[in-house]
């Protein structure tokens, strides 16, 4: 895929996916980022996601605390805040009208 | 670059772009567990240190954007400043009050009477019409010259000390400290064998020696370097919470959003602050 264009697709709902992994469990950044690319999304450089982390933290739909690691110094770990379930409720909901607007368009062009 | 040394640049611009220390501290950590648990080098995960930490700053908001402190006692007040260098008139009814604890910057083209103006607030430079008060002891900063060739910074800080009854012992201690904020450790040299930059930066940390309640600056940052110009701002915002008045000439535009008032003296415009 054009990596210019995932990435800017990717710009759009980083912040939801990241909510949306965090509602599965608390997690932390590392973590996060070979969740997402678990997910086919592509590879998330720690340079992207840590400021959109910081920016849910500070919005407060994530809070932080910091948990010794096996063996290794403490993680900051992310968990999903109430009023975080309640953004990725509402967003899932226009993601899906939006998505679904964007996927008849192009099927229908596809198809001709 | 090794994972210490990008770690130890990442500190110092998340200083240099006004990230508080705990907060720093975190983003390090985190970053520094990235890297650990993902085995890749740091510029291709995170970037050059100063663009993560802009980054960072960007995402928390940046420094001192809260107003946390009601504006005080005026400190300065001009009043319809005319001033005229022959037949050419360069401030012409020109008004601006600035407060304890507010940022005021001074903007216009080259040749608009920015440093004629400040000049005349310092009671440096007489004004054909007009009147300045000042209330409290003012720090000025010129944009060039302000030093003495043969003295070392040692001997300016104890010289300008002296002058706002600081001892010398304690003007030196005061000096090196203000010249650490701004990145520079003053050595032996003498004023004259320092750079451009330098000089300024002496010239900067003398204007605040003794914490004067006013700070008068004219373009202080002329050959600082893009950290140092960011190091600046910071002590700027340091000093307006703090409760001092500060007046900046600037023609560099994007800390607008950050100050209290801004006087524009470009042609066109009415030269009272907004």
């Amino acid at each position: 895929m054009d990596v210019d264009r995932r990435a800017q697709w990717l710009r759009g709902v980083l912040d939801l996916c990241v909510l949306g992994l965090l509602a599965r469990g608390d997690s932390y950044g590392y973590e996060l980022a070979q969740s997402l690319q678990a997910t086919g999304l592509g590879a998330i450089q720690g340079g992207t996601l840590y400021p959109v982390l910081l920016r849910l933290q500070r919005s407060g739909l994530v809070t932080v605390y910091w948990r010794e690691g096996g063996g290794g110094p403490a993680r900051k770990y992310y968990r999903i805040s109430p009023a975080g379930v309640g953004v990725l409720r509402e967003a899932s909901g226009q993601w899906a009208a939006f998505a679904g607007g964007v996927g008849a368009i192009l099927s229908e062009r596809t198809a001709r | 670059m090794r994972h210490e040394i990008w770690l130890a640049a990442l500190t110092d611009e998340l200083r240099r772009h006004g990230v508080g220390p705990d907060l720093a501290g975190h983003v390090v950590a985190e970053a520094a567990g990235h890297l650990r648990d993902s085995g890749e080098a740091p510029l291709r995960a995170f970037g050059p240190p100063d663009t993560y930490a802009a980054a960072v700053a960007d995402s928390v908001g940046g420094p001192a954007l809260a107003r946390s402190v009601p504006a005080g006692p005026v400190r300065l007040r001009a009043v319809d400043i005319t001033k005229r260098y022959g037949r050419r008139t360069v401030l012409s009814g020109v008004s601006l009050t600035v407060h304890a604890g507010q940022v005021a910057a001074v903007v216009g083209a080259n040749g608009s009477g920015k440093s004629t103006f400040l000049g005349i607030c310092a009671g440096l430079v007489g004004a054909d019409a007009g009147r300045v008060e000042l209330h409290g002891t003012v720090g000025y900063c010129p944009q060039a010259g302000g030093t003495a060739d043969f003295l070392q910074a040692g001997e300016h800080f104890a010289l300008i000390g002296a002058g706002r009854g600081v001892p010398r012992e304690a003007a030196v201690r005061d000096g090196a400290r203000r010249a650490a904020a701004l990145d520079w450790a003053p050595g032996d040299a003498q004023a004259r064998h320092l750079s451009g930059g330098t000089r300024q930066k002496l010239n900067l940390v003398l204007a605040g020696l003794g914490d004067p309640d006013v700070l008068l600056l004219d373009e202080p940052y002329q050959g600082f370097d893009r950290g140092t110009y960011l190091d600046f701002w910071h002590e700027v915002w340091r000093w307006r919470d703090a409760g001092r008045a500060v007046v900046v000439v600037t023609h560099l535009l994007n800390q607008l959003d950050r100050v209290d008032v801004v006087l524009d003296l470009s042609a066109g415009s009415s030269g009272v602050a907004a």
